[in-house]
């Protein structure tokens, strides 16, 4: 259960939004104006805000503004209804964790926010997807309660997909984040390692599928 | 606007026409006061001439009793009536009128006063003369006539003198005029094609410094049009961005009410008319999205940022994270073959391209199908294709799918009817092609925008 705030003026889609969440068994505030919500966050600490970029009085950005100057951890998702991608530029430099153009899934959204959740929570216990725990603290990965040998570079790669559930990593990316100083990884060598990964979690329901001519994406049942 | 060729109105034309009659009536007035002069100077310069052997013949009229009689030897007065290119004659007359002497059929002059020779023109045999009538103080009338020969050669020497350099000063000023027109309209020449080379969403004042003095006035109330243009335009596309913006939120909420009533459990004609409700509210928002988007392209135009160097490599890099997820949902194989190609351009914009164009290429494909994007460079053009293996478009169709609102009858899924027409506003802003052709194979569709090489920076290494 984590606690959550959702700042959106638009009644039905507060309503949705509130419902949504409620369901998935957290404890949601709702705030319909910039200086509420501001008021809610200086006052409280929450885990996540969803917030609308487009309020009345103190617009989203400067409550996200705000937040930040006050040095707040909590994650947010910023909702916005226009398309330009300033608009979510923005957001994100001034620290938004993710962004979401409406109208949106509700699916979508609650993948979102598992995703922004599990970063605040991660480190504390081991966490199960599919049929598969994975104890980060402790390094250690077990399908169907047997454990399994993972190399280092295995399990940063793993370490990578898991803080990034549903999106596109390219090779790059990879290679970037599994750069060491004596080697730099070469594209081949990152489909090996991705391929040995992939057999290595397959029996456990994880999908690691290629994106062909890119790279890869984490695909989990009930993730 | 019903005349089939209208009737430009030059400048150079009216000012030329306008330049040659001034210059010819000038030079016909010219011509009638030099004629006038050279007259003038012709009779004074002969008349004189013309006295002489009319006061020698009085001086020789002898008075004999009651008749008078001319006292001059033929020779004598051969001598005196000799004259090089004309013919003189002469009549002696006394007082009370009869003939002394002379060519009798010369009338008699009226009014000739003793002292004072007085000169005239007439005619003698049908020709044009000039006479000159003495009364001598014993009352005998002299006159001396001869035909206009010299006179009218001088006239003509005069007026050939004078009119030869005026005409050639004449054409010289035409010649000029014209050379001055075309010079001075260079100007004009130049402001037309600047406005001949502009976008049409190029609404920018034009430089009036660059505009001479005489153009000033014409630029300045173009400038104003165009403002006035400006804040119309401005005002429509705030209102579009407003409109589409507004209607996002609660369709937002609409969507996800709908979303979150499928979940229950529903009988099952229930659940078909709440999918078709869900499947309305999905297109219209859609429709929403795009519009807002081509209101952005379009406004974009407007106050575009610098061009700057673009890799479409990073542009398809970007596209991959937000549509291969929902190619794998709908059961599509996305793939990417990227190369580096670097467009000059604003990156907003063709990223709002590429999307519009993975967007129609997943709308059309069924499950299974494959779409893929490549960038590279193709004869030295930057090139962005997306390609597809779903049902292709009509090659008649092809043409009009990017107009708005444009779709093929008969397709399936809930295009806007926007996305190419997008496609097509970024393309033509970036100076690009754009063609839609069938893809490799039997089936499928490939769209290509290709745009001009992006100039090699300044200081690039030497090739060797």
């Amino acid at each position: 259960m984590a606690r959550i705030l959702v700042v959106e003026d638009d009644a039905l889609l507060a309503q949705g939004l509130t419902s949504v969440l409620t369901r998935a068994g957290h404890a949601v505030e709702h705030a319909a104006t910039g200086k509420h919500a501001d008021l809610l966050l200086a006052a409280q600490k929450f885990d996540l805000v969803v917030l609308d970029v487009g309020l009345p009085g103190i617009d989203g950005f400067e409550v996200l503004r705000r937040m930040r100057l006050r040095r707040s951890a909590a994650n947010v998702l910023v909702l916005t209804a226009r398309d330009s991608v300033d608009d979510r530029v923005h957001g994100l430099d001034l620290g938004a964790d993710d962004y979401m153009t409406k109208p949106f899934s509700v699916t979508e959204f609650e993948a979102r926010v598992r995703a922004l959740l599990r970063r605040v929570t991660t480190p504390a216990a081991p966490w199960s997807i599919a049929g598969m725990t994975v104890d980060i603290a402790a390094k250690r990965v077990r399908i169907h309660d047997q454990p399994i040998d993972l190399t280092p570079r295995e399990w940063a790669l793993l370490e990578l997909f898991l803080t990034r559930p549903g999106r596109v990593l390219s090779k790059e990316q990879i290679a970037e984040s599994l750069f060491t100083f004596d080697e730099r990884l070469s594209p081949n060598a990152i489909e090996v390692y991705v391929s040995r990964l992939r057999t290595k979690l397959e029996p456990a329901g994880v999908h690691i599928r290629t994106v062909r001519g890119f790279g890869y994406i984490w695909e989990a049942a009930g993730d | 606007m019903t005349s089939l060729s209208p009737v430009r109105k030059s400048v150079r034309r009216r000012l030329l026409i306008f330049l040659t009659c001034s210059l010819l009536t000038l030079v016909a007035g010219a011509a009638a006061v030099t004629y006038w002069i050279a007259v003038h100077a012709a009779d004074a310069a002969y008349d004189r001439a013309l006295l002489d052997p009319a006061v020698d013949l009085s001086d020789n009229i002898r008075a004999d009793g009651t008749t008078a009689r001319l006292e001059l030897s033929r020779e004598a007065q051969e001598a005196l009536m000799y004259d090089q290119s004309d013919k003189v004659i002469f009549q002696i007359r006394d007082s009370r009128g009869g003939i002394i002497a002379g060519d009798p059929a010369l009338p008699e002059a009226g009014g000739v006063l003793a002292g004072a020779p007085m000169f005239f023109d007439g005619k003698h045999e049908g020709q044009p003369l000039r006479l000159v009538a003495l009364r001598t103080p014993s009352g005998y009338l002299v006159q001396v006539g001869e035909t206009l020969n010299k006179r009218q050669r001088l006239v003509r020497d005069v007026l050939v003198a004078e009119l030869v350099p005026t005409l050639l000063i004449a054409l010289a000023a035409i010649a000029v005029a014209w050379i001055a027109v075309t010079h001075g309209l260079a100007p004009l020449e130049r402001v037309r094609l600047k406005l001949l080379h502009r976008s049409p969403q190029n609404l920018e004042p034009l430089d009036e410094a660059d505009a001479p003095d005489e153009l000033a006035p014409a630029v300045r109330a173009l400038n104003q049009l165009l403002e006035r243009a400006r804040a119309a335009n401005a005002v429509q596309q705030r209102f579009l961005v407003n409109s589409a913006h507004q209607l996002r939120t609660p369709l937002a909420g609409l969507q996800m009410h709908m979303e979150l009533f499928l979940r229950r459990q529903l009988a099952p004609e229930l659940r078909e008319e709440v999918v078709r409700m869900q499947s309305a509210t999905i297109r219209t928002a859609r429709l929403a999205t795009q519009l807002l988007a081509l209101a952005n392209v379009e406004s974009a135009s407007e106050q575009r940022p610098e061009p700057a160097p673009v890799d479409l490599k990073e542009i398809a890099d970007a596209a991959a994270r937000e549509w291969v997820p929902r190619a794998l949902a709908a059961g599509i194989d996305l793939g990417f073959d990227l190369n580096t190609a670097i467009v000059m351009g604003d990156r907003l914009l063709l990223q709002q391209m590429l999307s519009n164009l993975v967007d129609n290429a997943l709308r059309y494909t069924p499950s299974s199908g494959t779409v893929t994007v490549r960038t590279a460079m193709r004869g030295g053009r930057p090139c962005i294709s997306v390609e597809d293996t779903g049902p292709g478009i009509p090659a008649w169709a092809r043409a009009k799918v990017v107009e708005r609102f444009f779709r093929v009858d008969g397709t399936p899924g809930e295009g806007s009817g926007l996305g190419l027409a997008i496609v097509k506003e970024v393309v033509d802003q970036h100076g690009g092609v754009l063609t839609i052709e069938a893809a490799d194979g039997d089936t499928g569709t490939r769209v290509t925008a290709s745009f001009p090489p992006a100039p090699e920076p300044a200081a690039s290494t030497p090739r060797v």
